[in-house]
Formats: structure tokens, C-alpha cells, sequence
């Protein structure tokens, strides 16, 4: 739509509307800072063009297991490459070592925080956004967090300039809390939809749809698979390998087409 | 050379004292220190006890007339000498030259560390409030002599003197008896007419010395600095232990925490004297004698362990507090023993370039959500080498040596047709899987049961047959898939083929999601 309208648009339109008095809807606040994606699509819809770094963000999630954590990583891995380290309070499984390593993700900068209570987890992520050497810190909450505690925690990530995320797992409510920027997630036929529900500027009314698949594998690791992933192979980056290994028909699913 | 005398006063007073916030001491009852024996009288009074008149060297029994709820403690000398030496320890942070002038007096030679701790002015000032950071009454002066710096914090001149030119003239009215001289030598002179200091310096030295004033004439002569005078240097011991004495039970820990910060200024002295950082610290609260015996053990042991060295007060504090916070007290606390049971080198400090730079220094994330949460709440994992996927990853520790620690021997895998991944693939301290892994793990895999009968799953990648760990007894046969659900999930699923894969044998779990 936006490429439609800039090809209709005359020269001296855009004059006019370069115009500093004038402000469009459409326009996205600015944001002081922010790590892209590495998603082109859904750098083009946030504000600042990537993730923000000194805000909440709030993920709502129609499933687990959609790609939620694939979403986040090249943004985390370009964070690591500043050497800030980042955060994972209560995280409602195991974050799986072998996988986030062969992601790209540097484990020597990802600390897995395990509270006791809501209040305890609370207080960590408060600290985590604060804290200067933090550069993202996530946080999956048990139960319902008031109006009054988003609030104060986006006041924590705005001061201490880290990229915080409340995740809301399947069933949980959003709420309309604080958080700038929220997205909803959910499955799309081997694709993620990202619909982006709030966000400092106007409203996008359509889903961006990412193949996580073909995401840019973080830097360091991207000659890992060249062959795998020109050939757009819809399969996990591993599964390239799988060739030989793999034998279909062998595995008798039963009750499985 | 250039001699800051540090002279503590109230040292006896000061020991019980410290422990106390000052705010506390004011509405606390009156303190006071006595000689003990048969007629004990007052050494030293803090402020609410002179208020109520209460004099050093009044009888015990007149103090208690004049403030009936005077709190009384006996002397102790052995405290004296330690608190001395745990001073002189701190100050071994500004020049290894610290020596002990007893009872009550720390010598500093300073002349070399001037410009490192910016200008004469900046260390003073920071001598004073460390003084008063450790809980001591302090008195500092400052002289190109040892003896001439003792004599005039004696004399309770609080001078800076940097000439040697000035020191006869400035010590010329002092009493002779402030020096450490025999006072036989020091009572005939006086009945010669010569009680001062310069008087005394006026007379003939070799007749002097032939009437038994050595020892006096030498003195004269260091505080002069016609004579060389060296003196032994105090060694800082090789570990800190500091032990602070209460002067009353304490059953919060927020009153605790006070006394923890004395102790911490010591230790960070103590660490900066020697380029270290701490790693882990040991904090015993003392109970009282029943308590001890009923509980079989001298005290409560909190152990506190800090991701990286350091030494800086307010962050070894804000941990201490986090930490104490989370300790509940079996009973009231006498005293507090804080030792240094793992130190680390750590380079000095680079300064910061402008104002402000220092301002942003506060205590690491880390450190803090430990001392919170606790050890095991914080957690770095780690792959390792091993076939059961359950098994192929460590939650380690924090500290970055415990990290890669000990992986099991990886198992053979059996499947007999599964590839080598290429060995330039996986750098050889990463041991990565061949396959598909899921960015989550399931704790436990939760069995798919009724799941399965929904339609359409959608196998995409598979079977991967993982068979291993039949020597601990943990063995399992299983095939994994990669697996989407109906609702759109992507999932790791597996078939326990424990009891073989014959058709209708197996149970399918899910074991992960591809998040």
C-alpha cells in the first residue's frame, strides 16, 4: 500500500509534505534507538525499524512452538555482538542449549533467572531493564500483571535503555497496559503472522507474514548453511543434513496421515 | 617523607561503639567504657553519657549516680589492639609504609602517594572520612616527621605541615609529656624548669644523654628529623578476618547491616592495599552463649559468592544486604565475623576521562539478583555432549569456569545409518546435534494420547533414532520427528521404542517445541 501511494505521489507533494509543520498520521514516532529484526518486513512496520531499546514490548502468543523464540533471536544475537548480555526470567520451559548455540546465540551472555514468586520475577526484570550491561531482558509472568506494574516496568526499560519483553503465553489476557508496542503472534500456514497490534504511530492493519525459515542465520554462523537455504528449503536449517537420514514412510506414525 | 598520624581518641569506646549507626547511638542509653577491676573507673564516655557529666577517670560507682541507666562495658585491650591493626590494614590501600604507633595511633607515610590519590588536600580528606566510615573518632596530622605527626595529633593540633623548616617552631610549646619518654627522665626535667618541647631540644644534647635522656633525646631528634628513624612496616595479614563486637544483641538483621558496612570498609581497604577482588565472603553472626550451646555451632555461617572480583564498597554492600535480608536469625547476634575466604587479582581502576564517568559504576545485575534470589536461582546454561537430548545440555553456575565443566563421555549413538555431520561444522567446545533441536525443551515429555487422533499432523523431518544410556540405567530408545500439529505448532515428537517399534508398540510424546 505504502509503495503504492509513493508511486502515485507527485514530485511536489512530497515537497509540500517535507514540509517540517507537517505531521502524517501515518508516520511512526520516532524511536531513540532500535536493534533490527533482521526481518525487512517487520523492520518496515516498527517504529525506528527494529525492536525498541528502551521500551516494553508485549508478545501475545496464539500457540507455543509458532516460532515465537526464531522471531526474537537474530535481534538478541546482534544485541550479544555489543556485549550486553541478556535475560530470560521464568521461562515457562527449558530454553534448550544445543538449539539456542546453534542458533547463534552467544550462551555466555544469556542468563536463565528462576524466581520463586511473581514478586521476586517482578523485581528481576526491574533490575534486568535498569541495569545498564542488560541488553534484553524477557520475562513470561505468572498470572495477570496490573496496570500499575507494566507501567512501572516501562518506566524501568525507558531509564535503563533495554529492550524488555513481557510474553503472554496462550490464554493469558493482554491487557491494555503500558507496553508501546505489542504484537500478536500466530501460526500461518508454515508461516508466522505478526500483527502488529499497538505501536507508537498509525495502525497497520495487515499481519506481516515472516518465513523464519529463511531467516538471516545470526553473523559468525551464516556460512553454516548456504546450500540449505538458497535452495529455500522449508525444513529447520538442520534438516538440509537430513537427506540421507532421513527415510520416509520408515517411521510408521500411527494415526498420523 | 611525609607522616599522616591517624589518632584515635575514643579507640576503647569506639571499639563497642562503631557498631552502631550514630543516629542510633544518640537515642540509645548512655555508653561507657571502664578500666574493670575492684574500683573500675570510666575510660571513656561517648556523648549522652558526657551530657549527663560522666568524666573520663570518674569512679564507676559516681558515674552510676550521676546516669543510673549508664551502660557499662570493661575495657578490652586485645579488642583495642585488634581494631588498631584492622585500621593500619585499611590504610595499607594509600602506601604499603603504614606502621603502628600503640596504643592508639596509625602512622602513614604519604609522601609517595600524593599524586596518585591527587594532591595532599584529596588524601587528607580521604584519610578523615575513612576514619569515619570505619567508626572511629579520628584525629589527623600531618608532618614531614613520624614523631613530630604522633606529637601533634597528641597535642590535638589537627596541622598540615609540609616543611621540615616549621617543625621547631611548631613544636616548641608542646608538653613533654606527650612523648613516649620515661616519665622519671620527664619529671626530673620538669623539676629543672623544663616541661616544653623546645625547652628541651635547647639543652645540650651529650648532656642530656649522659643523664639518662637517651631515649627522650632520640625522640627529640626523629621529631626534629635530625636523626633517620625507621620504623617497621605493618604487614597486612594474608586473608581478611574482621570481628566486630556488638554492644548490645541484635535480633534484625536491618540493625546487622551496619555493622556489616564497618566491616566492609575494612575488608575493601584491606583488598585495594593488596590489587585484589573478592569472590567469596563468609559472614558468621555470633549468638549468645546458650544459644551457641543449644544450637551446637558458634554461630550462623552466610556464605555470598560474587560473579566477578570486586572490591568496591557500595556494591559489596548492596549484595551483603540483599543477601542478609534473606536470613532469618535463630536468635539474637553478639558479634559478626566477615572473612575473605576467595580473593581474585584485580587490576587497579582506570579513571574516568570526564565528570560523571564514576557516577554510572553500580553494583552488576548479576551480583544483585543472586544475592536476592539466591545461587541457584541464577543460571547460565550449556550444551554438552551427549546423545540423550534431556541430558545434552548443563544449567551451570554463574562463575564462567564452572561453565563448561565436566561433561559426561558422550555415548555412542546405534542407529547404524546416521550420518557424521562434517567435522568443520561443529567447533570442537560446542559438541552440537546432528539434527533438528527445539529452541524449547520440555521438562518432562507429556505423552500425546488423545492429541494425536486430531488431523492433520504433518511429519517434516524424521525419524532420528536416539538410542543410548543403557549403562546408568537411563537408557532410552526413542525415534524423534519433527512434527506439526493441527493448530499450527511445530513440535518435537518422539516414539518410545523401549519395548521395541513393532506395529502398535511405542507411546508418542512430545518432547519440544520449535519455538
Amino acid at each position: 500500500m505504502n509503495a503504492l501511494s509513493s508511486s502515485l505521489r507527485s514530485s511536489s507533494l512530497d515537497a509540500v509534505l517535507a514540509h517540517p509543520a507537517i505531521w502524517r498520521g501515518g508516520d511512526c514516532a520516532p524511536e531513540p534507538a532500535a536493534v533490527p529484526t533482521g526481518f525487512a518486513a517487520l523492520d518496515a512496520v516498527l517504529p525506528g525499524g527494529g525492536w525498541p531499546q528502551a521500551a516494553l514490548t508485549e508478545m501475545l502468543l496464539a500457540r507455543e512452538g509458532i516460532g515465537e523464540l526464531r522471531l526474537v533471536l537474530p535481534g538478541l544475537a546482534r544485541l550479544q555482538a555489543d556485549e550486553r548480555d541478556v535475560i530470560w526470567i521464568a521461562p515457562p520451559h527449558l530454553p534448550y542449549a544445543p538449539a539456542l548455540a546453534a542458533a547463534g546465540l552467544d550462551l555466555r551472555r544469556l542468563v536463565i533467572v528462576r524466581p520463586a514468586a511473581t514478586a521476586d520475577a517482578l523485581w528481576a526484570f526491574e533490575q534486568a531493564l535498569r541495569a545498564p550491561e542488560c541488553g534484553a531482558a524477557f520475562l513470561w509472568p505468572q498470572g495477570v500483571l496490573d496496570d500499575r506494574a507494566t507501567r512501572r516496568l516501562q518506566v524501568a526499560a525507558r531509564e535503563g535503555g533495554s529492550w524488555g519483553v513481557l510474553w503472554r503465553r496462550p490464554g493469558q489476557p493482554g491487557i491494555a497496559g503500558a507496553a508501546p508496542l505489542r504484537l500478536a503472534l500466530a501460526p500461518a500456514a508454515q508461516q508466522l503472522a505478526v500483527h502488529v497490534v499497538k505501536r507508537r504511530g498509525g495502525e497497520v492493519a495487515r499481519p506481516v507474514l515472516l518465513d523464519l525459515d529463511l531467516a538471516p542465520t545470526p553473523s559468525g554462523r551464516s556460512d553454516k548453511d548456504p546450500a540449505g537455504a538458497a535452495a529455500g528449503d522449508r525444513g529447520p536449517p538442520a534438516a538440509a543434513h537430513a537427506g540421507p537420514r532421513c527415510a520416509p514412510g520408515r517411521g510408521s506414525l500411527r494415526g498420523i496421515p | 617523607m611525609l607522616w599522616a598520624c591517624l589518632l584515635l581518641p575514643r579507640l576503647a569506646l569506639d571499639v563497642f561503639a562503631r557498631a552502631q549507626a550514630p543516629s542510633a547511638q544518640s537515642a540509645a542509653r548512655p555508653f561507657a567504657v571502664t578500666t574493670g577491676g575492684h574500683y573500675p573507673r570510666i575510660v571513656s564516655a561517648d556523648a549522652a553519657a558526657a551530657a549527663a557529666g560522666i568524666r573520663a577517670g570518674m569512679l564507676v560507682s559516681a558515674a552510676l549516680a550521676l546516669a543510673p541507666a549508664v551502660l557499662l562495658r570493661d575495657r578490652d585491650p586485645a579488642g583495642e589492639a585488634r581494631a588498631l591493626a584492622a585500621v593500619a590494614t585499611w590504610a595499607t590501600q594509600f602506601t604499603p609504609g603504614v606502621s603502628l604507633a600503640p596504643p592508639d595511633a596509625v602512622l602513614v607515610d604519604i609522601g609517595d602517594s600524593l599524586r596518585l590519590f591527587g594532591g595532599l588536600d584529596t588524601l587528607r580528606t580521604r584519610l578523615q572520612q575513612g576514619a569515619a566510615a570505619l567508626g572511629y573518632a579520628a584525629r589527623l596530622a600531618i608532618a614531614p616527621t613520624a614523631v613530630a605527626a604522633l606529637l601533634l595529633a597528641r597535642a590535638g593540633h589537627a596541622d598540615t605541615m609540609v616543611r621540615v623548616e616549621a617543625l621547631p617552631a611548631a613544636l616548641a610549646p608542646l608538653p613533654l609529656a606527650l612523648t613516649d619518654a620515661d616519665p622519671g627522665i620527664v619529671a626530673t626535667l620538669a623539676a629543672a624548669g623544663i616541661t616544653t618541647f623546645g625547652a628541651a631540644s635547647s639543652l645540650p644534647r651529650a648532656g642530656l644523654a649522659r643523664r639518662g635522656g637517651a631515649p627522650l633525646l632520640a625522640t627529640l631528634e626523629h621529631a626534629l628529623g635530625v636523626r633517620a628513624d625507621p620504623r617497621p612496616r605493618f604487614v597486612p595479614p594474608q586473608r581478611y578476618a574482621g570481628r566486630l563486637e556488638l554492644p548490645a544483641p541484635v535480633d534484625a538483621t536491618e540493625a546487622l547491616a551496619f555493622a556489616v558496612q564497618r566491616l566492609v570498609v575494612e575488608l575493601a581497604g584491606w583488598l585495594l592495599g593488596r590489587g585484589l577482588g573478592v569472590l567469596e565472603l563468609a559472614l558468621t553472626l555470633e549468638h549468645e552463649h546458650h544459644l551457641r550451646r543449644h544450637l551446637g555451632t558458634p554461630g550462623s555461617l552466610v556464605r555470598f559468592a560474587l560473579a566477578a572480583p570486586a572490591r568496591e564498597v557500595p556494591h559489596l554492600l548492596a549484595v551483603l544486604r540483599e543477601r542478609l535480608a534473606r536470613v532469618t536469625l535463630p536468635g539474637p547476634v553478639e558479634a559478626i565475623v566477615l572473612e575473605s575466604t576467595l580473593c581474585a587479582p584485580l587490576a587497579g581502576r582506570n579513571l574516568g576521562l570526564l565528570p560523571g564517568d564514576h557516577d554510572r559504576a553500580t553494583v552488576p545485575l548479576l551480583d544483585r539478583l543472586r544475592a536476592r534470589l539466591g545461587e541457584d536461582a541464577v543460571t547460565r546454561i550449556a550444551p554438552c555432549a551427549e546423545h540423550r537430548p534431556e541430558r545434552a545440555w548443563t544449567g551451570a553456575g554463574l562463575r564462567p569456569a564452572a561453565g563448561n565443566a565436566a561433561a559426561p563421555r558422550s555415548g555412542k549413538k546405534s542407529a547404524p545409518r546416521l550420518p557424521r555431520r562434517a567435522a568443520a561444522d561443529t567447533s570442537p567446545s560446542l559438541p552440537l546435534p546432528a539434527g533438528p533441536r527445539p529452541l524449547w525443551l520440555l521438562a518432562e515429555p507429556e505423552p500425546l494420547g488423545a492429541r494425536l487422533a486430531a488431523r492433520p499432523w504433518v511429519l517434516q523431518d524424521g525419524p532420528e533414532r536416539i538410542e543410548s544410556g543403557w549403562w546408568d540405567g537411563r537408557d532410552v530408545r526413542r525415534d524423534y520427528f519433527v512434527a506439526e500439529s493441527p493448530a499450527g505448532e511445530r513440535v518435537w515428537i518422539y516414539r518410545d521404542g523401549r519395548h521395541g517399534f513393532g506395529e502398535g508398540d511405542g507411546e508418542w510424546f512430545v518432547h519440544g517445541l520449535f519455538a
